[in-house]
């Protein structure tokens, strides 16, 4: 089934622009994708410093590919690759240096008003999130999180269509399942 | 028809929309910006390796790429790294109507505040001063000059970085720059424009 979601909202121009020298343009694309960038790295990494060290490196690596980006291709989808490496280079490295990631960090501000009464449902969320396998994860956040068609995701992620759906079936089935003991426990 | 295990996935999807709250961050994108245009341009070797992962170009375009980029690194024994000169940069200000973007001159060690001027063209009766996050948002700190047409200017040194601001009218009304974008992220609650600070 074909994905209708609109997934762009930045002016189609601003890469072209950005990528002929103009530096305002540049500054507008990061201004535009930030909280995106930073929101999709933080779920993916677990913890403020190393979304926001994954972001800038991400965007470090676009400024300096410009010149490589197609006249006819997506922005979005383009920039999401180069930043989910970025977060997977970044937990291997933790990984590596055996440090403890704790995912689960709790957002600031922003997030969504809480129904539930004894359980806090945000804590909930990314903890079941923090237990998907990371393609899962990847796949998840990008379809129902950050709106991607099926086709950019794959753009992403370099894998097929139908892996990529029963990727996010199944990272769906194990939210489904774990949030709902949750709330039953709760009752 | 929706059912309620779709709604269980519609309900996580807000709760992880929601954050962070990156917007209300300004400084976080001027951190950014900072950071790549400080940045040095990758060695021949990266970007090829980049060259090679990209998905902008088929993999065989990027082999074919990465390969005569690594067969001209040889052959000009390097020279070929430099990156070609930048398009000139031109510096714009709110009385452009344009995203208002000043660049500061080549500095060496600490970043410099660059001088950044500033257009109200509006009614006012007595006074119109720019307030925004350099300043406090304090309403003595930058007042505006009225020029004989009519309008109120003022040039400031800001930092280098993304600053949120607004005008200040008779010292009750705050408005936004209506020739500036709106920031996303209200200061303090109050209502304000972007201005990027660049020095290079």
């Amino acid at each position: 089934m074909s994905d209708t979601r609109p997934n762009s909202s930045i002016d189609p121009t601003l890469p072209l622009r950005a990528k002929a020298g103009d530096r305002q343009a540049f500054a507008q694309l990061v201004d535009a994708m930030y909280p995106r960038s930073l929101r999709f790295a933080l779920h993916m990494v677990g913890n403020r410093e190393d979304a926001e060290e994954a972001v800038q490196d991400a965007f470090v690596r676009v400024y300096h590919s410009l010149g490589r980006f197609r006249d006819d291709a997506r922005f979005e989808p383009w920039l999401f690759r180069i930043l989910a490496n970025r977060c997977r280079s970044l937990m291997e490295k933790r990984r590596r240096h055996a440090r403890i990631i704790q995912y689960g960090e709790v957002p600031e501000r922003g997030s969504a008003p809480m129904e539930t009464s004894g359980v806090d449902w945000t804590v909930e969320v990314h903890k079941v999130l923090a237990t998907l396998p990371v393609e899962q994860r990847e796949a998840f956040l990008l379809r129902h999180v950050e709106d991607m068609a099926y086709e950019d995701i794959s753009a992403v992620t370099g894998v097929g269509l139908s892996a990529l759906r029963m990727r996010v079936k199944r990272a769906c089935d194990v939210l489904r399942a774990r949030l709902t003991e949750v709330m039953a426990d709760d009752r | 028809m929706i059912d309620e295990r779709d709604l269980l996935i519609e309900r996580v999807r807000t709760t992880l929309r929601g954050s962070p709250d990156a917007a209300a961050d300004a400084r976080a994108v001027a951190r950014v910006l900072t950071t790549v245009w400080a940045s040095p341009r990758p060695s021949l070797w990266r970007r090829a390796l980049d060259a090679w992962r990209m998905p902008v170009v088929s993999g065989l375009g990027a082999a074919a790429v990465a390969g005569l980029a690594l067969l001209a690194g040889f052959v000009t024994r390097g020279t070929v790294g430099e990156r070609t000169p930048e398009a000139p940069l031109a510096a714009t200000g709110p009385a452009t109507g344009e995203f208002p973007v000043q660049y500061a001159a080549a500095t060496t060690g600490e970043v410099a505040a660059v001088p950044t001027q500033f257009v109200f063209d509006g009614d006012a009766k007595e006074s119109v001063a720019l307030v925004g996050d350099f300043n406090g948002w304090r309403p003595d700190a930058t007042p505006l000059t009225r020029l004989e047409n009519g309008l109120w200017t003022v040039t400031a040194p800001l930092p280098p970085g993304r600053h949120v601001y607004a005008f200040m009218i008779d010292g009750t009304l705050v408005v936004a720059d209506p020739r500036a974008p709106r920031a996303g992220d209200a200061d303090y609650g109050r209502e304000g424009s972007v201005v990027m600070v660049f020095a290079r």
